[in-house]
């Protein structure tokens, strides 16, 4: 498979991902994920230009989930008891700039950038703006998301109950 | 006209939705509150050395706290004096100086302005410097690695102003001989609601937990109701402490150690803490512990992960949340790695529990601050007089649920809200 077939292919993947979250399907949504995941999205600092160190030693992060943080997540809006969410918003994802940035055989690094508008009871509109970095795997032919990072351009958030 | 004495009514245990939604209490909160307090500013672990620096928020004002070369932590107002320009525009780092972006003045870590541009061909040498360092927070005090500053001078010892909170702040802050360390980064976002709401919860609120964590009970993740007979008052109560604080002990077991090392640390902590502690404190060690320092500092130790958050007030519809992560300073690095991600499955913005929370005291204020609504108060009546003393422990305890310490919380913000409104301008 020449490069710009596979850059396709993880295109048509990512947009498909994305409609899977804004369509309540969150069961299939964690079935792209490899069960040694490490879904992670570590706090931004303002500091100086060049100086920001996201793979610091501890940093914190609004995200720092396995399989099972992932799935318990799912499976707790699943409850319908989650309130934050329920009734639920309505979310749009909009995934752009999709780059292969790496291929080699079963494994592949993708970067893509993310707008993520979620809307609910009437006044709260909110905007995620922000990239992320996949390490895809073949795994029984079937590609699977082993490490996202997710960088957020906000370093003041607000309620986070949207997935990337 | 607002009638302070009719905010919260001492007799029923009621509480006017006014103190949550109305601009004028909030701009007088913001003195005669803020401005009398001590309020939480950093931890000593931001500041290992001389000349380190994190920026932050005491009430509305802007800070940047310091260890001056002298080893003393200072804590500025982040203006400069000459036009007001935020002088420290980062969030944290090392400096021997703070240069306003604006024209330039310059002032050392201990506040002084050392330097002015055109000081002699603009100002003909004639500016008194020693006039104009950085205005600074007059109180500076610490407890067990917790820094504090107050705007009033005349304030009380930060350890009288703890008062009996010191004994169950201990049971955390005093667990091991190396305390706790900050990890790097802060949590930082905005939730609608009032900056109160959240500081009452933490403080003395665990009657919320089945209904609005219902999700993590229907998961099996949240131990069901109240426990009977006399553990309730032994292990799983709430504390109403002089001074506005509040403190909540949860008989929750911590969690089931992942590998045999992170076990054998947890039991060498509480064989710790328990030899560092008196034995009624000891007791305790085991369970979970949420609290709020008055007036918007939470605590909360779950899981072997303590976090310490500040509620800065944003209006009175509207706060910005800016949460730490601790982790015990000896812990190998496997512990203190699950209690960082334990902290952010839980307590994070995205956390499985805190967005509950950060969802209710939106829609409290939303809807409470209406004409006809406005006018019938909320109550706070549950438990009152059945609080007790206990011989071994201080303030007054009561076992799941009460909300005896939340109202001491709004006895307490009432009485600076009425007492003649000292040194306000």
């Amino acid at each position: 498979m020449s490069e710009g077939d596979l850059g396709r292919e993880f295109e048509k993947l990512l947009y498909y991902e994305a409609w899977l979250l804004d369509h309540d399907r969150l069961e299939e949504w964690l079935a792209l994920f490899a069960d040694t995941v490490r879904y992670w999205a570590p706090v931004r600092t303002n500091v100086g230009r060049g100086r920001e160190e996201l793979s610091r030693d501890c940093l914190l992060a609004y995200f720092d989930d396995d399989k099972a943080g992932l799935t318990m997540r799912v499976q707790r809006i699943r409850t319908g008891a989650a309130y934050a969410d329920e009734p639920p918003a309505r979310v749009r994802h909009f995934v752009s700039n999709i780059q292969l940035l790496e291929a080699n055989g079963d494994r592949a690094t993708v970067a893509s950038n993310f707008m993520v508008f979620k809307s609910r009871r009437g006044r709260e509109e909110t905007l995620f703006v922000g990239c992320r970095e996949d390490r895809w795997r073949r795994i029984d032919g079937a590609w699977k998301i082993e490490e996202r990072l997710i960088i957020l351009d906000h370093d003041v958030l607000e309620n986070l109950t949207v997935l990337f | 006209m607002t009638e302070w004495n009719k905010l919260v009514d001492r007799e029923r245990k009621t509480v006017s939705p006014r103190v949550f939604t109305d601009l004028e209490v909030y701009r007088a909160e913001q003195e005669r509150v803020f401005g009398h307090c001590w309020l939480y500013v950093a931890h000593e672990t931001q500041l290992a050395h001389a000349g380190d620096f994190v920026t932050n928020w005491m009430g509305e004002e802007p800070v940047v706290v310091t260890r001056d070369l002298t080893g003393r932590v200072r804590v500025f107002i982040n203006s400069c004096r000459h036009r007001g320009m935020r002088v420290c525009r980062v969030d944290e780092g090392n400096t021997r100086v703070f240069q306003c972006p604006y024209h330039g003045w310059t002032y050392d870590v201990q506040g002084r302005l050392v330097g002015v541009p055109q000081y002699q061909e603009s100002y003909y040498g004639e500016l008194r410097k020693e006039e104009w360092g950085l205005l600074e927070a007059p109180r500076v005090e610490s407890y067990r690695g917790m820094i504090f500053a107050s705007f009033d001078a005349g304030i009380e010892s930060l350890d009288t102003y703890l008062g009996e909170m010191k004994w169950y702040l201990d049971i955390v802050l005093n667990r091991t001989a190396g305390g706790w360390t900050v990890l790097p980064g802060v949590h930082k976002w905005t939730l609608k609601g009032n900056w109160k709401l959240a500081a009452e919860q933490f403080g003395g609120d665990n009657y919320h937990v089945t209904a609005a964590h219902e999700s993590m009970g229907r998961l099996g993740l949240v131990p069901p109701g109240k426990t009977s007979g006399d553990e309730p008052w032994v292990r799983d109560f709430q504390v109403r402490t002089d001074k506005g604080h509040g403190w909540i002990n949860l008989a929750i077991a911590d969690p089931p150690a992942i590998t045999e090392s992170i076990g054998a640390y947890q039991a060498r902590v509480q064989r710790e803490a328990r030899q560092r502690l008196q034995p009624a404190q000891s007791a305790l060690v085991g369970c979970a512990h949420v609290g709020t320092i008055f007036p918007n500092c939470s605590l909360l130790f779950f899981a072997g992960f303590l976090t310490v958050r500040l509620w800065h007030p944003r209006g009175p519809d509207r706060m910005e949340v800016w949460s730490w992560g601790l982790v015990e300073t000896d812990a190998p690095p496997a512990v203190a790695a699950l209690a960082r991600k334990m902290h952010i499955l839980t307590f994070s913005p995205s956390g499985i529990f805190e967005q509950d929370d950060g969802e209710m005291w939106g829609e409290c204020v939303e809807t409470m601050g209406g004409v006809y609504r406005r006018r019938f108060p909320l109550n706070y009546q549950m438990g009152a007089g059945h609080g007790r003393q206990d011989p071994e422990k201080p303030g007054l305890i009561h076992p799941p649920s009460t909300e005896i310490g939340v109202f001491g919380f709004y006895e307490r913000w009432h009485a600076l809200m009425t007492e003649s409104q000292k040194g306000e301008r």
